[in-house]
């Protein structure tokens, strides 16, 4: 009927638009979607407006003017193609589907749904605008790209895992990362790495990947069940489509550099400092003037950074392929990091016949990884020891030849100590030193294959099987030098591991999809599927080595004294059956319901088992005969309610028993876990109202949500007097909440000739509350209590300094008490604002509160394109607020030790009568002064940040360049040069405002020595041949 | 109609296929690889041997924040408190700065760590305490080997709390009516039994010393003679000896002292129970190897051994006690227990400063002899007490330096305050000098921690060999809240039901 309608039409359009003719063009337009033929598709003389439109069966006739040069041919759903005319009278053409326009179907698990008829909340993210850029794994470029997922990249070290949260943070001792789906295989999400950060998803090529989808609500998700509770990303990756091999090529290259550095002492005003913390202190002075070293020189450099992909796809009516090939190799802002990744992926498709189709998805990747040590408090940490190290002591000796030249004392225990009279507190290592010879190495080879049958039985049922496989066979290689550093204690160091993990996924389902009468659609899929993980290790190390020499690649066996070995294995099982039922009266009433019966081997008996329903409904408004409006042109309310479990528990959460001991009075074994059979199921509750609306030239979709969290499982905390191993036992306490509002608008804002501007903008509002919990839980930084959010900062209120004696402040309830710094009578005293020099009455000393709350309550993106003629420009911008952040590596740099201190330390107090917020100097009180067990208020800053993540402008050579000058041998070529992560507008004071040195869920918001974050300048090109 | 059964066959397929993966997959009955479970970890004889091993494992390696790490309790870290919480020992580093200048709090990690591993410890040793009586009920053990276990537990459990009132509580000699610590004497190892370990409060100091020697005569009674690896019946009489020595009970101390004289002997090597491992002084010491050890964060080799022997040298010996008159430039424990570099003077007692296997030394019988000594200076047997004084000081000494005599020094307080010096040289760098300070000013001999050489202020050998001035600081009165340790804040917090009391002016 449709059909018929059309030809009517394209016949009436034809003879309108013959006549001032000169020249007749014919041909077909196809697609691989439809390669008989698209019909209605649009053919117009480039520059003119004489047009075409493809009859029935794909087929056009156009006439040209004499001085035509390129048919643009056009069709909803497809990419708009331009060719040549030459001197061509038949012009075939295979369009190619828009894959940001083909939001049309929407992967959503065990299958696909037509966008039209989502009924949960499910987010689009296209690669198109991650592609090109420069990122160790892609998971990072996801930040701000869709609303309710915040990505953050907690510090510049290649290799860190960035932190996804999807709608919050939904669980507190469980794992609160969402599941990653590849081509339909949940892949497996552990770092196998014991040396280096090595994020698992740096193993997979961004390049490779078609597109993204973020499954949010409980709709969406249960069908993962109890995978699911953290939301799911299903990534779907490119797959070949028929006709001529399209090769391309993709490359950059650019360099990194560190956003930012510390702003320390200068080696004379260090001098000054040091001696008057000594002095007030009693003590003699140690420091004499010498040099100004900055050692954050050492660790730091323009990192270069290149990545080569390059893909052929194609095929026949009957197979389809993808091939690609990908390296690239980037080294970070700070010394020695670098990230290598190799990779090849071959995905094939195969129609047996009509009914049967087979196919498959390999990928393997060598991933290479040389870290460093960066922790926090580690004295061979690159961040804590330069700026800790003494700056008025040369880095460099070049007489000490026994240490390569670099300044160390004679029995390699510490930095040499320049003039001063001692070395730096806790006999830090120079640092140039350890980066140079010490080694961190870790390897990946990571394969992910899948293959898939599919049998169409009847009409409208399908049976499908799939069997996915993640196979990481990772090793790490770690060497410290026997002179310096971290390996002199045990003169030299050396140690290797192989940490595999195995999994495999078998999923069968059958579907069945049918219309009765004219209205219901019916689409129902059932299945079962089976899940086992393989995670173990074996690592063999070794101490007091013989010779430098063999410590350089790999153990060489009779290379050390003393050698050891260890291990350690541990699996998960996991089984679904599953069933989801979705009905459209018309595609005008939706209805979807899910149910699911999952199965854990980490809990026991009755209670490794759980049911889980979901539900949701949708009524698109605009479909109904009463709605009648020129201004909306699309409507659809949705709402959805579901119950997951989360898979993310402890390994053998509920079992307990002794775990093997070696003490030195021999092997043994030791209690190690309280066993809790009664432990079961977490339960998320997801609820979700929103609606999808076009108004105009604007897309708008909003969503609310409630996430209650019940049945926490919990690592609960026992008093450590009861000898519980880790003072815990996993049980069932608490309760927690997310709610939220998500909104999105996509925008064409101008569309003028040859310019256009589109918009796209996201924001997401989270609140988060815990409601019941035995008792709070409580870290050295933050606190969880019910009432509040997850962790909160919580530690000591600064009440400045006294300005009579220079005495830290603190509030202690409602009074304020002292820290007497004075020899003789150090102290807590009680502070009297009338009389601010008494020190005589005696006080305990200052009590804890909340300091703020850590997660951001509000975020976003917002991307804006533009295209001029043959220019492109992109420029993306994040943001996110509300929380606060702890700046441990301020409070830590300003140490009353023998060691460098931020520049701030200039405005301590001297003298009586001064107003500042820097007490005393005194030597070896840090603890009291800072208060160092706990967050402190002078150092809680806000992380309220807008950056600039990316700005993008390329040039795409016009075809009639590439024609002339190559012959049509190359296609398409683009040409681009973008910066990552140039501005920040912020007003925190610490190197970046997503600094985090801990990704759990009970500790976050505390930025203690990381690596900074990285901006990255590239140049690249794309071809297409 | 043949489209019909194909696809019939089809289905007959798939359905199978699907019922054989229902029937033949069962992926979610796995039990874990490294989890003996409670029931079956007292099934056999070696195992029960293993679960007793496993607590002085957990004695030599406790957690400390959170991991396996720098020998808490007994592995080090007792010696390195014990020594920072005096005088003798010097701290250069940040490393024990907290605890050597006093600053420690409910929250500090040092403080915590110990109380933390120690009950750790406890626990184990009570849920071995419990095992013991299944497998012995269920013919597991023979009663000779049931008994045995038993007295080690029973030591372990006592140590663990003894070494808890020194540092947490205040002395038995003034008065053992003060708040003690929690004693509990019941496994925790399910979750019903928490709210009944909760219920434990902190009793009296009196009371606990009670349950120690309660504890410690049973293991008398069932301890046989044996190495100083594990605890044996001369481990418990030894420890029974401090413990009295604690109380006051000075005919208690003669007379264990008298129980094992002749099974032990202080060696006529200095070196000899360091170095040599087992001598007729090791009474009992805790074993570190090197795969099992405190590790480059804690060994006692490395925080206490010579930088230019390849250790760290965060803790010297205090120019204090080397420049004090009372050790003579011959003693041997001068010339052949310590090294010296530019910087400093460090004890030599743990050598091993590559793999850390050096024992720990909890008692050596030196110090029961030098209990013995001290208790009947007390009594008044002044002849008796400097014989045994002399027995552990002359063996140090030329002959050209003539022993003690009581007259010589000038009476009782002249005999007690010479044993009290002897203690402080024999048992340098061995962690002893905190329990001395502990019960000294309870009895009201010592005011407090003395002052301290000044932290990070000993930068240069002649502090040591010349008589420029030693700068002092960090002295704590017996007054002070500071004398003993606040009650960790994570004890208080999570106690849901009966949290314990803090000690006063934290």
């Amino acid at each position: 009927m449709k059909k018929v309608l059309l030809g009517i039409l394209l016949g009436v359009m034809t003879v309108m638009s013959a006549l001032a003719q000169s020249k007749t063009i014919t041909g077909k337009v196809t697609s691989s979607e439809e390669p008989q033929g698209v019909p209605g598709a649009s053919i117009v003389v480039k520059g003119t407006t004489v047009g075409a439109i493809t009859d029935i069966d794909g087929t056009y006739s156009i006439n040209v003017p004499e001085n035509a040069t390129t048919l643009v041919f056009s069709f909803v759903g497809y990419l708009t193609k331009e060719v040549n005319i030459q001197n061509r009278s038949v012009i075939d053409v295979q369009l190619e589907t828009d894959v940001k326009v083909l939001n049309e179907v929407v992967v959503v698990g065990y299958g696909t749904q037509e966008r039209r008829e989502v009924t949960g909340s499910v987010s689009s993210i296209s690669n198109e605008s991650i592609a090109n850029l420069v990122a160790p794994s892609f998971d990072s470029q996801l930040a701000g790209r869709a609303p309710g997922v915040q990505v953050t990249t907690p510090n510049g070290i290649l290799g860190a895992r960035p932190i996804i949260r999807i709608r919050g943070v939904n669980s507190l001792t469980s794992s609160a990362d969402p599941l990653i789906v590849i081509d339909g295989v949940p892949i497996v999400d552990n770092d196998r790495s014991a040396v280096n950060a090595s994020n698992p998803l740096a193993n997979i090529n961004p390049a490779d990947i078609q597109s993204y989808e973020v499954l949010k609500d409980g709709s969406a998700t249960a069908i993962y069940g109890s995978r699911a509770a953290n939301g799911v990303i299903l990534i779907t990756t490119k797959r070949g489509s028929d006709g001529k091999a399209k090769v391309s090529y993709n490359t950059s290259m650019g360099f990194n550099e560190e956003v930012e550095r510390f702003q320390l002492l200068n080696g004379d005003q260090f001098v000054t400092i040091a001696n008057e913390k000594r002095s007030n202190a009693g003590q003699s002075p140690l420091a004499n003037p010498g040099v100004n070293t900055d050692w954050q020189d050492l660790i730091y450099r323009k990192g270069f950074t290149q990545q080569h992909n390059i893909s052929i796809s194609g095929g026949s009516a009957a197979t389809k392929y993808f091939f690609s090939l990908g390296f690239t190799d980037q080294e970070s802002a700070i010394r020695p990091n670098d990230l290598k990744r190799y990779s090849f992926r071959a995905n094939i498709d195969h129609s047996i016949s009509d009914a049967i189709r087979i196919g498959t998805s390999l990928s393997y990747s060598l991933t290479e990884i040389f870290g460093l040590n960066n922790g926090a408090n580690s004295l061979s940490g690159a961040i804590y020891n330069s700026t800790r190290a003494l700056p008025n002591v040369p880095i460099y000796d070049p007489e000490n030849i026994a240490f390569d030249g670099y300044n160390v004392t004679a029995n390699g225990a510490t930095t040499g100590f320049g003039a001063n009279l001692a070395g730096p507190d806790n006999n830090i290592p120079n640092i140039g030193f350890v980066i140079d010879n010490n080694l961190y190495r870790s390897r990946a080879h990571r394969i992910l294959g899948s293959v898939y049958g599919e049998a169409d039985l009847a009409t409208g049922l399908t049976a499908r099987t799939q069997i996915g496989t993640d196979l990481t066979l990772a090793d790490d290689f770690q060497s410290l030098d026997p002179r310096h550093g971290d390996g002199r204690s045990s003169n030299g160091y050396v140690y290797m591991a192989y940490n595999p993990a195995i999994r495999w996924n078998w999923q069968n389902t059958l579907n069945y999809q049918t219309v009765i009468g004219e209205n219901h659609n019916i689409n129902v899929t059932g299945g079962v599927e089976y899940q086992f993980t393989r995670l173990y290790n074996f690592a063999g190390w070794g101490t007091d080595i013989s010779d430098n020499f063999y410590r350089e690649q790999n153990l060489i066996s009779g290379s050390y004294n003393n050698q050891f070995s260890g291990g350690g294995y541990s699996e998960q099982g996991f089984d679904s059956y599953f069933g989801r039922f979705n009905y459209n009266y018309g595609g005008r009433y939706l209805l979807s319901l899910t149910v699911r019966n999952d199965g854990i081997s980490d809990l026991i008996g009755d209670n490794k088992r759980g049911t889980f329903f979901g539900g949701s409904v949708g009524w698109r408004v605009s479909d109904e005969a009463f709605f009648n409006s020129n201004l909306i042109s699309d409507l659809k309310v949705r709402g959805s309610y579901a119950e997951v479990g989360n898979v993310g528990l402890a390994s053998f959460a509920a079992f307990g028993g002794f775990s093997p001991v070696l003490g030195g009075a021999g092997a043994g074994i030791g209690y190690a876990r309280v066993a809790n059979g009664g432990l079961q199921w977490e339960t998320s509750k997801k609820f979700n109202v929103g609606f999808d609306m076009t108004i105009g030239p604007v897309s708008l979709t909003a969503d609310y949500f409630i996430n209650n969290i019940d049945g926490l499982i919990l690592a609960a905390p026992t008093p450590p007097s009861l000898g519980v191993p880790g003072n815990s036992i996993n049980q069932n306490v608490g309760a927690m909440r997310n709610s939220g509002l998500e909104l999105r608008a996509l925008a064409t804002v101008l569309s003028r000739g040859k310019f256009t501007w589109n918009t796209d903008f996201n924001i997401t509002f989270l609140n988060n509350e815990v409601t019941n919990l035995i008792q709070p839980l409580t870290g050295t930084y933050n606190r969880t209590e019910v009432g509040g959010p997850v962790a909160q900062l919580y530690g000591f209120k600064w009440a400045g300094v006294n300005p009579a004696n220079g005495n830290p402040l603190y509030h202690r309830g409602e009074e304020i008490v002292q820290y007497n710094l004075q020899r003789g009578a150090i102290g807590w005293r009680a502070y009297d604002s009338s009389n601010p020099g008494d020190v005589s009455t005696t006080s305990s000393g200052p009590t804890q509160e909340f300091l703020g709350n850590t997660l951001p309550k509000w975020q976003g993106g917002w991307s804006n394109t533009f295209k001029y003629g043959n220019f492109d420009a992109e420029i993306f911008t994040r943001f996110s607020g509300g929380n606060f952040i702890m700046n441990e590596s301020l409070r830590g740099l300003l140490g009353q030790g023998f060691s460098n201190n931020h520049a701030s330390i200039l405005n301590r107090w001297t003298e009586s009568g001064q107003v500042t917020d820097m007490p005393k100097l005194y030597s070896g009180q840090d603890a009291n002064m800072w208060q160092t067990s706990a967050s402190n208020s002078r150092f809680v800053e806000k992380g309220d940040f807008v950056r600039i993540q990316n700005i993008v402008l390329g040039y795409t050579l016009p075809s009639n360049v590439l024609q002339s000058a190559f012959a049509g041998k190359i296609t398409n070529a683009r040409v681009f040069a973008q910066v990552q992560n140039p501005f920040i507008f912020t007003n925190y004071t610490g190197l970046d405002p997503e600094s985090n040195t801990f990704s759990g869920q009970q500790s976050f918001g505390v930025d203690w020595n990381v690596a900074p974050i990285i901006r990255t300048y590239t140049l690249g090109v794309n071809v297409g041949f | 109609m043949t489209k019909f059964s194909i696809n019939k066959f089809k289905l007959a397929i798939a359905g199978a296929a699907l019922m054989g993966a229902v029937s033949s997959c069962d992926v979610v009955d796995l039990t874990p690889a490294n989890l003996i479970p409670d029931q079956e970890a007292f099934a056999t004889p070696a195992r029960v041997e293993s679960a007793v091993l496993g607590v002085y494992e957990s004695a030599q390696r406790g957690f400390y924040l959170g991991s396996v790490q720098r020998g808490y309790p007994f592995g080090a870290a007792n010696v390195q408190q014990g020594d920072m919480r005096g005088e003798d020992m010097y701290n250069d580093q940040l490393f024990y700065e907290i605890t050597y200048v006093g600053a420690y709090n409910p929250q500090t990690a040092n403080n915590n760590g110990m109380w933390i591993s120690l009950y750790r410890m406890i626990n184990r040793a009570n849920i071995v305490l419990e095992g013991l009586d299944e497998a012995l009920s269920s013919g597991v053990l023979t009663q000779a080997q049931r008994d045995r276990y038993r007295g080690e537990m029973l030591f372990l459990r006592a140590l663990a709390h003894h070494e808890l009132l020194v540092h947490f509580a205040r002395p038995y000699s003034d008065n053992p009516a003060s708040p003690g610590v929690p004693y509990r004497t019941f496994a925790i190892n399910d979750v019903p039994k928490v709210p009944d370990g909760e219920a434990v409060g902190r009793g009296t100091v009196g009371e606990d010393y009670q349950q120690l020697l309660s504890d410690l005569d049973e293991a008398e009674s069932l301890l046989p003679n044996g190495a100083f690896s594990r605890a044996s019946k001369g481990a418990a009489i030894g420890l029974k000896s401090r413990v009295k020595l604690h109380m006051e009970d000075w005919a208690g101390v003669i007379a264990e002292h008298a129980k094992i004289t002749g099974q032990y002997a202080v060696t006529s090597s200095v070196t000899a129970p360091f170095l040599s491992g087992s001598t007729t002084d090791n009474v009992f010491s805790f074993i570190n190897t090197e795969a099992s050890n405190a590790g480059v964060n804690g060994a006692l080799a490395s925080m206490f051994g010579n930088p230019d022997l390849g250790a760290r040298g965060l803790v010297k010996i205090s120019p204090l006690i080397w420049r004090s008159e009372f050790w003579l430039a011959e003693d041997s424990r001068r010339t052949l227990l310590t090294t010296s570099n530019g910087t400093g003077v460090y004890t030599g007692k743990y050598p091993d400063a590559v793999t850390y296997s050096d024992p720990n030394p909890i008692l050596r019988f030196a110090e029961v002899v030098l209990n013995a000594a001290e208790a009947n200076a007390q009594l008044g047997n002044l002849d008796v007490a400097v014989t045994l004084l002399n027995s552990v000081r002359s063996r140090a000494l030329p002959a050209t330096v003539p022993a003690f005599t009581a007259a010589g020094l000038g009476g009782q307080e002249g005999v007690l305050d010479a044993i009290y010096k002897e203690r402080r040289i024999e048992f340098l760098a061995e962690g002893k000098r905190w329990a001395d300070i502990h019960r000294l000013s309870g009895a009201g001999v010592m005011n407090g921690v003395p002052a301290k050489a000044t932290s990070r202020s000993i930068t240069n050998i002649n502090f040591y060999n010349t008589d420029r001035a030693i700068p002092t600081d960090h002295s704590i009165l017996y007054t002070s809240n500071l004398f003993v340790w606040p009650i960790p804040l994570e004890e208080i917090q999570t106690n849901s039901t009966a949290p314990i009391e803090q000690n006063p002016g934290y």
